[in-house]
């Protein structure tokens, strides 16, 4: 499970993460926040490897295997509606984020369910 | 060896051991990371263009390839065979992606690749696949596997060879892609003599259909040798005075007893042509087939 | 945007060209697949004690791989068919990832039956196959034949990835050590292939909504064989219908997905 820390206690430079204005210059991937959008800052994350091996290595710490019943998302986890493996982010995620699927190739936009819950449509154009 | 021994040898599982986890282990795009093309080959454009023109006919011979190995493989009259041939398709696709991926490297963009390989693919060579992909649309295994596992990897084989000998001091980078590739063409050419040996002995009467295949992609093969030797002489022949005006060296790279970086183009492209059909003679005669000489020369 | 070797990047910055690029290129399957078959020839540790089989777990064993061959044949020689018909590079080089996957799969279950005592595979296989799933092949193989991209696309990286995810996933769940490892391989194998099934329609139906009509007749003409084949293989597998988790599930949502619902 990823370690989290919290940008208003802990600024990302501190965890070693890279700083939220880094994020600014990638329209359309994990959209960074909007000053004075009424949200809270994003958590960060530091990722590490759970053992996931079906991507090349840099790419492994971004993915895990679910585990099935007792297992539970981070707020930066969402999981593949394609072949159900966690796809994982740095930053927290947020409807409206971008996120890609490596081991099933998808790709996706972050939405809130009805339940309240994070969860990912897949997108095809 | 019994044949299912001989084709174990074939597996994909081998082939994991041979070809990720054995010679292609830490590279990127068939060379070691951090390798590039000559700074003098991508600052002289009458160079690059020649070695765009080149590249070409390899992702064109290599595009054939994967035609022919991938459609064979529902065509393969077992397993064994199913699987070497798959294999075959992945190594093929590899060099499509690395052979692409110099194209790149030297200048063109991406989005102008297929373009590049249609406008500047050797017409002789295209025919000289179609010969080849015609039989394989048929699923005529035997003379599917002759054409592509004896006849283009058998020319492959030899061109690979060559361009690896002038590249080794000049341009590591590519004499290290070739190098992964002609030990994939080993393995191919090797099947290819091997499992159609037996299957020749079987159906002696499909041999004078093949040796017609043979000469007519033999054909195309010459007058696709003449074209690029013709096309890229002027400019080998400017780089060498060039070199000599300058002082520089160009060094010396010996095939088949020849110094190729000194012979005259004329001499390089006879010496290749000899190579490819001397092998050809050989593998052909091998299996039992015997080798026929083009029609027209080329 | 290039991948980035910073730390904090990740792939969900990368531009959509270059995720493609990047996960349909040889280079990420060769690296993908070391990660999880290095040290597993033939799909398995060779350390990994096998465990005895009594003769009627052995003969559903037996059954059982014989129509998973019977699946992955099909799969390899429609995947091979379909290199041709590829409507770009980087499908063309995917796809030929994926002839060599199912060409792998069809060794590994051989090697299983090999090792389970069996004598002569190919024969096996032939004698236990099931007849739908056969006249299932022969259908996918006519579409490979007659160049129809979209409905081979569905009926094998689609229909039959899903079904065979499905099964193995389960299968996986309750095998013997050795099947299971075997089983772990080709399921991280399946991923890439339905994955890659689901997003080619995808993007091919946002474009022309109109082939949503043609491939869900299609569907439905296959969806009895498959399914109805899956299902034998639970009860090879020793399953009552209630012990059996449901097995179109998966399928059903990607075909929503889809919109190929009837």
């Amino acid at each position: 499970m990823s370690k989290a820390t919290d940008e208003q206690t802990a600024p990302a430079e501190e965890q070693g993460n890279r700083p939220a204005a880094a994020y600014e210059s990638v329209p359309g991937t994990v959209q960074p926040d909007e000053p004075g959008d009424g949200q809270a800052p994003r958590r960060t994350y530091e990722l590490e490897d759970t053992g996931f091996r079906e991507v090349p290595k840099r790419w492994r710490k971004f993915y895990r295997v679910w585990q099935g019943p007792g297992d539970s998302l981070a707020p930066n986890e969402i999981i593949c509606p394609v072949c159900k493996v966690v796809i994982r982010s740095h930053r927290e995620f947020r409807p409206g984020d971008r996120a890609y699927c490596m081991p099933c190739m998808s790709r996706m936009i972050v939405v809130r369910m009805p339940d309240g819950t994070l969860g990912a449509e897949v997108i095809y154009q | 060896m019994a044949e299912t021994d001989f084709l174990s040898q074939y597996s994909i599982q081998r082939w994991l051991e041979m070809c990720p986890q054995g010679y292609l282990d830490d590279t990127t795009y068939g060379h070691e990371s951090g390798l590039t093309e000559p700074e003098d080959l991508l600052a002289n454009d009458d160079l690059r263009e020649a070695s765009i023109a080149l590249t070409v006919q390899l992702i064109a011979g290599e595009r054939a390839a994967l035609a022919a190995s991938s459609g064979l493989v529902n065509a393969a009259p077992d397993h064994a065979s199913k699987a070497f041939l798959a294999t075959q398709t992945l190594d093929e696709a590899r060099h499509v992606e690395i052979f692409t991926r110099r194209l790149i490297d030297l200048g063109v963009k991406e989005e102008d690749v297929d373009s590049t390989v249609n406008d500047l693919a050797n017409p002789n060579l295209v025919k000289f696949a179609e010969v080849l992909l015609e039989k394989v649309g048929n699923g005529d295994f035997i003379a599917g596997v002759v054409g592509q596992n004896i006849v283009l990897e058998g020319m492959a084989f030899s061109v690979f060879e060559l361009l690896q000998a002038t590249s080794k001091d000049l341009n590591p980078k590519f004499a290290q892609t070739l190098a992964g590739t002609i030990a994939d063409e080993r393995r191919h050419v090797g099947f290819g003599e091997n499992r159609i040996g037996s299957l020749i002995r079987e159906h002696p009467e499909r041999k004078a259909d093949i040796e017609r295949m043979q000469a007519e992609m033999s054909y195309h093969m010459l007058a696709t040798f003449t074209d690029v030797f013709r096309g890229s002489g002027p400019t080998m022949d400017r780089e060498r005075q060039a070199a000599a005006a300058e002082g520089r060296d160009l060094g010396s790279a010996e095939w088949h007893g020849t110094d190729v970086m000194a012979a005259s183009t004329d001499d390089i492209e006879a010496l290749l042509a000899g190579t490819v059909i001397n092998e050809f003679k050989t593998r052909l005669g091998r299996i039992g087939i015997e080798y026929q000489d083009p029609k027209v020369p080329a | 945007m290039t991948a980035d070797a910073s730390p904090a990047f990740e792939p969900h910055q990368l531009d959509e060209e270059e995720f493609l690029r990047e996960v349909h290129s040889f280079s990420f399957w060769f690296e993908a697949v070391e990660g999880y078959l290095e040290g597993r020839p033939y799909g398995a540790d060779p350390e990994l004690a096998d465990e005895p089989l009594d003769g009627d777990d052995r003969d559903r064993l037996i059954t059982t791989l014989c129509n998973y061959c019977v699946g992955e044949v099909t799969a390899l020689d429609a995947s091979s068919g379909l290199v041709r018909l590829a409507p770009n590079h980087h499908s063309r080089i995917f796809l030929a990832t994926q002839v060599a996957d199912e060409a792998r799969h069809v060794e590994v279950f051989l090697r299983r039956l090999d090792d389970l005592g069996v004598l002569d595979g190919e024969a096996e296989v032939r004698a236990r196959a099931n007849p739908r799933l056969e006249e299932f092949r022969r259908r996918v193989l006519e579409m490979v034949d007659r160049g129809d991209w979209e409905a081979a696309v569905f009926a094998q990286n689609v229909l039959l990835e899903s079904m065979e995810d499905t099964v193995f996933r389960f299968h996986a769940s309750i095998a013997d050590p050795v099947t299971r490892q075997v089983l772990e391989g080709v399921i991280a194998d399946e991923r890439r292939h339905l994955g890659f099934g689901e997003n080619d329609l995808g993007r091919r139906l946002a474009r022309d909504p109109a082939g949503r009509e043609r491939l869900a007749t299609i569907r439905a003409e296959l969806d009895p064989l498959v399914l109805g084949s899956f299902d034998g293989v639970y009860r090879d597998l020793g399953l009552s219908r209630a012990d059996q988790p449901s097995l179109g599930r998966d399928y059903l949502a990607a075909v929503e997905r889809l919109g190929l619902t009837t």
